[in-house]
C-alpha cells in the first residue's frame, strides 16, 4: 500500500509539474486511477492558478489578451508553484518571469507593469498595522535622530520603473484609449509609491530625489545615511525633512528604532 | 492590550436557517443594502489581509451571523500543517468572533505546494490518524471544535478500506469535530463512484451534524462515454440534490443550511431566491427530526 505521503507527492507533480507531461498517466497508473479522472484535477488546479494570477495581474493580462496570458501563466505555474495556500500571496515571482519571458520581449514595459501590479496587490493583502505614534518620537534625545532608522507599514512599497508604467497601468484599467494613445513608453524612469488608505490602495509618484530618500529609509537604513545617500550634492536637508514629515503625518511607518 | 480591529460585541451563533455564501463581487451589495439573509459565511484565506477587505468583513459580521469556511488547511496532508496559515486562521477567528468555522475532508499541499484544489484522501487507518490528528491541532489552536465538510470526488483508491462515512464519524467520535454535511458532493461522489446517498446519509452520525451546505454541479462526459460529475458551485441547486436535502433534513432536523456558488457568480438576487427555496424546507421540518412533512 503506497503511503500518503508517496501518493501525494506523486499527485503534486501530475497536477504542476509541466515539464514532464507523461507523468500524468504515469501517476494514474501507479494508482490504478483513470488519467482522464486525474486530468480533471489537474485542469481546475491550472485553472485556479491561472485565474488567481489573472486577478493580482489585471493590467498584464489586458495587455497581451487572454490567450498569452494563459500561455505565460501556465509556463510559470510549472517553474514557480505556488508554496502556500494563501492565493493573495502567489506571484511575486511573475515580474522577473515576465521580463525573461521570450515571447514578451517586445514589450519593454510590460515586467514594470507587472512589478508594480505586485506592488499593489501586496498593499491591497498586507495585513494591518498600527502607525507610529509621533509623541513616541518627540521624546527622543535629538542627538540620536540622525540615527533612527523605520520599519515600514507592510502595505507600503517604493518603485523605481525604466518607463511609465504607472500611467500604463492607469490607462489599461480605465480603459482609457487617448490616454494610451498619447503615452510614451520612453519617457521614464519613473519612481512611485504605493500605499493603502480607507479608500483602497494609491498609486503616486515621488520625484527622483523622494523617491531614492523613501527607498532608503523603506530599507532600514538610518536617517543619516538615507540622507547621504540621495541628496548626493546640494540638496538641502530640509527638502528630505519634508519629506519625512509628510511620511510619518501619512503613517507609513509603524516603528522606530535607533 | 486593546486589539483595535477586533469586533465589540456578542459571538453570535448561526441559526438554523438558510444563509448564503459571500463572495466579493457581492460585497458592496451587502454594505450598501443590507439585504435580509439570515447569515452569511465566507472563505477564510480570502480575508487573512487587512485594510478594506477586512473592514467590509468586520461590517458584515456587526450586523450577521458569520461563519468561517477554510478552503487551505489540507487536514489531509502527510507532510503535517501548515502552522502559519493555522495562525492566520486562528487570529480571523479571534477578530471575527464567528458562529461556527470548518474545513474539509481532504488535501491541498504536498511536496511544499499548494494544488489549488480540495484533493480526495484514500480511505486507510494512515489517513485517519493523520486526519484526527490535524483537527485536534486545528482545535487546539482556535480553541473551540470546527465542522468538518465531506467531499466531493471524481475517483476512488483501489487502496481505500473505510467508507467514507465512517472515515468522519470516526474523526467525529476521536478529535470531538462536528460534521458539515455537503449534500451537492454527497450526491455527486455517490453518482461518481457508484454508491448510495441514502446509505451515506443513513450512516452518519446525527449529533455531529452541525451545518448543510447546497450548490450547483457540472455533468461532463469523459471521451470514454462515461458521466462524471464535477462540483463546480456554478448553478442552481439540481432537483435530485433538493430531494436528498429533504432527506437529509428527515433525518438529522434543521440545521444552519448554506447556498455556495463560486463560478460565474450570479446577481444578489438569484441567491436569496435559492436561499428562499432552501428555507421553505427548512420551514416545512418540524424541530424534532425523522418527522418531516414528505
Amino acid at each position: 500500500m503506497p503511503a500518503l505521503l508517496e501518493l501525494q507527492r506523486a499527485f503534486g507533480a501530475a497536477l504542476l509539474d509541466s515539464a514532464r507531461p507523461q507523468i500524468l498517466s504515469e501517476v494514474a497508473h501507479e494508482f490504478g486511477i483513470e488519467p482522464s479522472l486525474l486530468a480533471i484535477y489537474r485542469n481546475t488546479a491550472l485553472r485556479t492558478l491561472t485565474a488567481a494570477l489573472g486577478l493580482s495581474f489585471p493590467a498584464v493580462r489586458q495587455l497581451v489578451g487572454e490567450d498569452f496570458f494563459e500561455s505565460a501563466a501556465r509556463e510559470f505555474i510549472g517553474m514557480h508553484a505556488p508554496a502556500r495556500a494563501y492565493l493573495n500571496d502567489y506571484g511575486q515571482e511573475f515580474p522577473r518571469f515576465l521580463a525573461q519571458f521570450p515571447p514578451a520581449a517586445s514589450l519593454s514595459y510590460l515586467a514594470d507593469v507587472a512589478r508594480l501590479e505586485w506592488a499593489v496587490n501586496r498593499a491591497l493583502h498586507a495585513p494591518d498595522a498600527s502607525p507610529l505614534a509621533l509623541s513616541s518620537l518627540a521624546a527622543l534625545d535629538s542627538a540620536l535622530m540622525p540615527l533612527v532608522s523605520f520599519v515600514p507599514h507592510p502595505a507600503v512599497s517604493v518603485l523605481r520603473l525604466e518607463t511609465p508604467a504607472d500611467a500604463i497601468w492607469r490607462a489599461v484599467l480605465d480603459q482609457d484609449d487617448a490616454a494610451m494613445a498619447a503615452l510614451d513608453v520612453t519617457a521614464g524612469p519613473v519612481w512611485l509609491l504605493i500605499e493603502r488608505n480607507a479608500d483602497g490602495v494609491q498609486v503616486r509618484r515621488l520625484t527622483a530625489l523622494s523617491g531614492r530618500f523613501t527607498e532608503r529609509l523603506c530599507a532600514g537604513d538610518p536617517l543619516q545615511r538615507a540622507l547621504e545617500d540621495s541628496a548626493a550634492e546640494a540638496v538641502p536637508v530640509e527638502a528630505l525633512d519634508a519629506v519625512l514629515a509628510e511620511h510619518l503625518a501619512s503613517g507609513r511607518f509603524t516603528r522606530w528604532r535607533t | 492590550m486593546l486589539d483595535p480591529f477586533r469586533i465589540e460585541g456578542q459571538a453570535s451563533s448561526i441559526p438554523a436557517a438558510a444563509g448564503i455564501g459571500l463572495r466579493f463581487p457581492h460585497h458592496e451589495h451587502v454594505l450598501h443594502a443590507r439585504p435580509s439573509v439570515a447569515w452569511f459565511e465566507v472563505h477564510a484565506e480570502n480575508y487573512f489581509g487587512g485594510g478594506p477587505v477586512r473592514r467590509t468583513l468586520e461590517a458584515v459580521r456587526r450586523d450577521y451571523p458569520l461563519s468561517l469556511h477554510g478552503v487551505g488547511l489540507s487536514l489531509g496532508s502527510a507532510e503535517g500543517l501548515d502552522s502559519a496559515h493555522l495562525q492566520r486562521l486562528a487570529e480571523l477567528a479571534r477578530a471575527m468572533e464567528p458562529g461556527l468555522i470548518s474545513e474539509h475532508l481532504s488535501w491541498s499541499v504536498a511536496g511544499g505546494h499548494y494544488l489549488a484544489d480540495l484533493l480526495p484522501l484514500p480511505m486507510t487507518e494512515e489517513a485517519l490518524e493523520i486526519v484526527c490528528r490535524h483537527v485536534q491541532q486545528t482545535q487546539e489552536a482556535l480553541q473551540r471544535p470546527i465542522l468538518l465538510e465531506n467531499p466531493s470526488s471524481y475517483l476512488q483508491f483501489r487502496h481505500s478500506s473505510i467508507p467514507e462515512w465512517e472515515f468522519l464519524d470516526n474523526v467525529a467520535r476521536r478529535s470531538g469535530c462536528g460534521i458539515l454535511c455537503d449534500i451537492n458532493n454527497v450526491f455527486v461522489s455517490a453518482s461518481n463512484q457508484g454508491w448510495d446517498p441514502l446509505k451515506f446519509l443513513d450512516s452518519l452520525p446525527a449529533a455531529a451534524i452541525g451545518e448543510f451546505h447546497l450548490a450547483g454541479h457540472a455533468e461532463v462526459r469523459l471521451e470514454n462515454g462515461r458521466l462524471v460529475r464535477i462540483d463546480d458551485h456554478g448553478s442552481r441547486v439540481a432537483p435530485a440534490v433538493w430531494s436528498l436535502y429533504q432527506q437529509a433534513l428527515q433525518r438529522f432536523g434543521p440545521k444552519p443550511t448554506l447556498i455556495e456558488w463560486d463560478t460565474d457568480i450570479p446577481a444578489f438576487e438569484v441567491l436569496l431566491d435559492e436561499s428562499a427555496h432552501a428555507a421553505d424546507y427548512l420551514h416545512a421540518c418540524p424541530v424534532s427530526p425523522h418527522a418531516c412533512a414528505a
